[in-house]
């Protein structure tokens, strides 16, 4: 029996505010963040001791210790202790695949309520041991008696000491994310310019955020912190203009740590429900998720962009639901980097790129900038990787219901691997 | 021709003390001798640490370079032997050419054969082609030719132009970025039993007339086919020119390009951009 589907709807969400790498989070574990922004959504919905269908979230960075991180987060928070949880991990996708999952299983009848979220450390970073020793520590572990103990460790060198520190960089190119985000910036010409000037906006829209109120209800002050610690105010293009670039090489370098989002620590979860579970405890339908797509491109051998993907899962989505680019009143398309936004921005409105790439008879065309990231994006709150997805949900979720019944927004989240996932939601 | 069958892989270590002690005196035509080893099979654990200092895949079938650890020792048994016109010492390798018939299944018995050809001339010296052949239940499945340039000598009269040669195209765009860490040499000459000095230290290398250690070129090979994994054909020739020496440590580029079904790759340094390998990847 193939059941009816139906829409899953955003209740609301919670974050922490976003911390700069070794700042105010500096201590805190992925467990800690991710539980303590549970534990702001159950206060915020009422949730103590209720079960809720399922809770997913993950995380990017995350240790070994932390398989089952999400279910363990379940377990210290105030939600039942009866709720299932699992993890997930899409790079930066995270978050928004999460919310994906929860939104499915709502949709099929499976559960009626879910929690998606993310969570990530760049300051409590998991380090391995050197893969020499681990080896030799294996071997150990296996030995049966004394003597192939003594032997395994035998095997032991000085050298060996040095942790295998996790690097920003994609494992089959050795490139960091932002020397693969330079090579697609040249690429596409795109300027120092207006990078700076997506910047300077993105910390202006989500400052004028703070100031009206409008994340009154989706964050939740944590160790100290009450708005994002990356977020600056007062910056401005004349400041910008003296960072050095950081990314790609000579006269055509652009990249800046301004233009580019820091290393961030942080958490956000959110709260998907089906309309009559919303109704029967009396909580608003912010927005619903109408569909969502992933794509992936072959940025090691294929010359494609590593960052490109949402490029092509943005066509697939709108095909699917008969609508085009510009039937949006907002778009949400995650700051991973200035340069990432203005070249998604930009190959859409390439007739050559729409055809070859995308297989498309016309370009896609442009947006009205005036609808992109309204409250401000990852340039300016910050990136903790997987935590981003569930930011942008939520934040787009109130944003169309502030608009009224009836409000489209798209939601474009690129990832490490080459992957990208966008997803569509309406008020 | 004279072919001798070993029971057991030639003593590397000892061979390369050999070839020192015996590096003077040589000359003459190339040895009409083949040496050979019956019935080869691949100790798995062996597989296992060669998978991962190339970082290719550990899989059922061998990495398309594995069988050149097979037939490289019977190599230098011949490269060594009184008879061999040429001082390994000093020996380099500049041209590496393998063709894979099928894929080999890591558990089957494999017949080896080596042998040495093409006495050639080459405006700095003389070359000679090493070669290989490896069968499986009497098929031939995988073959090679290894070309060294022995700086210096001289071919015999009436040899060719040594050939020595592979062009490629542009390939304008990065692909990958490696940190090739400076104990490469030991830990590919550990999987290989290349334990050639001139890989070893900087201290052994310097004595050979290089600054610092080198990587072996079969390990940069390697290493770049790795990076190909799942996207190169199953029966293939692989043909690679060494260039500059890599000296280690270092960064150094990938780039790829699809070229007639295959691949053209380089591999360059990353601030320099000076080449170490170029080569042709294509389906046979």
């Amino acid at each position: 029996m193939a059941p009816q589907t139906r829409k899953a709807a955003i209740v609301g969400g919670n974050r922490i505010p976003f911390a700069r790498s070794n700042g105010a989070y500096a201590r805190a574990s992925n467990q800690d963040m991710l539980t303590a922004t549970l534990d702001g959504l159950v206060a915020r919905f009422g949730l103590q001791g209720q079960q809720v269908g399922e809770v997913v979230a993950g995380a990017v960075l995350k240790h070994a210790r932390d398989f089952n991180l999400t279910r363990e987060s379940v377990l210290g928070s105030r939600l039942s202790a009866a709720t299932p949880a699992y993890d997930v991990q899409q790079a930066c996708g995270t978050g928004l695949e999460a919310a994906v999952l929860v939104a499915n299983k709502i949709a099929l009848g499976q559960v009626e309520s879910g929690i998606a979220g993310g969570v990530d450390t760049t300051s409590d970073a998991p380090m391995a041991l050197n893969e020499d020793i681990r080896r030799v520590l294996l071997a150990v572990n296996n030995a049966k008696t004394l003597q192939q103990r003594l032997k395994a460790l035998s095997g032991i060198r000085p050298g060996q000491l040095i942790p295998e520190v996790p690097r920003n960089a994609e494992p089959r190119t050795g490139l960091a994310m932002g020397d693969h985000a330079a090579i697609t910036a040249a690429e596409w010409e795109i300027g120092r310019e207006e990078q700076d000037e997506l910047t300077v906006r993105s910390h202006q829209a989500l400052a004028a955020a703070y100031d009206r109120g409008f994340f009154d209800d989706l964050v939740t002050p944590f160790l100290g912190l009450t708005r994002d610690q990356n977020l600056r105010p007062d910056t401005s293009l004349e400041k910008l203009a003296r960072l050095k670039p950081v990314f790609g090489q000579g006269e055509g370098a652009t990249m800046t740590a301004g233009n580019s989002t820091p290393l961030t620590d942080g958490a956000s979860a959110v709260l998907l429900a089906s309309d009559e579970w919303a109704a029967e405890h009396d909580l608003p339908v912010l927005a619903h998720l109408v569909d969502a797509q992933t794509a992936a491109v072959d940025y090691v051998h294929g010359g494609e962009g590593l960052l490109m993907a949402p490029a092509y899962a943005v066509p697939v989505l709108l095909a699917r639901n008969g609508l085009t680019l510009q039937d949006f009143d907002f778009y949400e398309v995650h700051e991973a980097f200035a340069s990432t936004v203005l070249a998604t921005l930009k190959v859409w409105e390439s007739p050559e790129y729409c055809k070859e790439k995308l297989g498309l008879d016309a370009p896609l065309g442009s947006i009205d900038r005036a609808k992109l990231n309204v409250h401000g994006s990852s340039l300016a709150a910050g990136h903790p990787f997987a935590a981003t997805g569930g930011r942008i949900v939520a934040t787009l979720a109130k944003t169309l219901h502030e608009a009224g019944p009836g409000k489209r927004g798209l939601i474009s989240i690129c990832a490490a691997g080459g992957q990208g996932v966008v997803a569509i939601l309406e008020s | 021709m004279t072919r001798t069958v070993l029971d057991a892989p030639p003593a590397m270590p000892a061979l390369f003390a050999r070839a020192a002690l015996t590096a003077r005196g040589r000359g003459g035509e190339l040895p009409d001798t083949r040496l050979a080893r019956l019935g080869v099979e691949v100790d798995p654990a062996h597989l296992a640490d060669y998978a991962r200092v190339c970082r290719f895949p550990l899989a059922d079938s061998l990495p398309v370079t594995y069988p050149h650890l097979l037939a490289f020792p019977l190599q230098v048994a011949l490269m060594t032997d009184r008879a061999f016109p040429l001082a390994l010492p000093g020996l380099v390798h500049v041209r590496n050419q393998i063709e894979q018939l099928a894929p080999i299944g890591t558990g089957a018995a494999l017949d080896v054969e080596v042998w040495a050809e093409r006495f050639a001339g080459h405006v700095r010296g003389a070359t000679v082609d090493l070669c290989a052949t490896v069968s499986a239940g009497g098929a031939e499945v995988w073959r090679s030719r290894s070309t060294y340039l022995a700086r210096g000598a001289t071919a015999p009269d009436g040899a060719p132009d040594a050939d020595v040669r592979v062009s490629v195209g542009e390939l304008e765009r990065v692909n990958a970025r490696w940190q090739v860490p400076a104990d490469t040499g030991r830990r590919y000459a550990a999987v290989s039993g290349d334990v050639n000095p001139i890989h070893l230290s900087g201290v052994t290398a310097k004595a050979f007339g290089f600054k610092r250690a080198i990587a072996h070129g079969m390990w940069v090979k390697s290493r770049t086919l790795a990076a190909l994994a799942g996207r190169l054909p199953e029966a293939l020739s692989v043909d690679v020119a060494f260039r500059k020496p890599l000296l280690l440590p270092a960064t150094v580029t990938l780039s790829t390009e699809q070229a007639e079904a295959g691949w053209d790759v380089a591999v360059r340094d990353a601030k320099a951009g000076t080449e170490h390998l170029l080569g042709r990847i294509r389906p046979s």
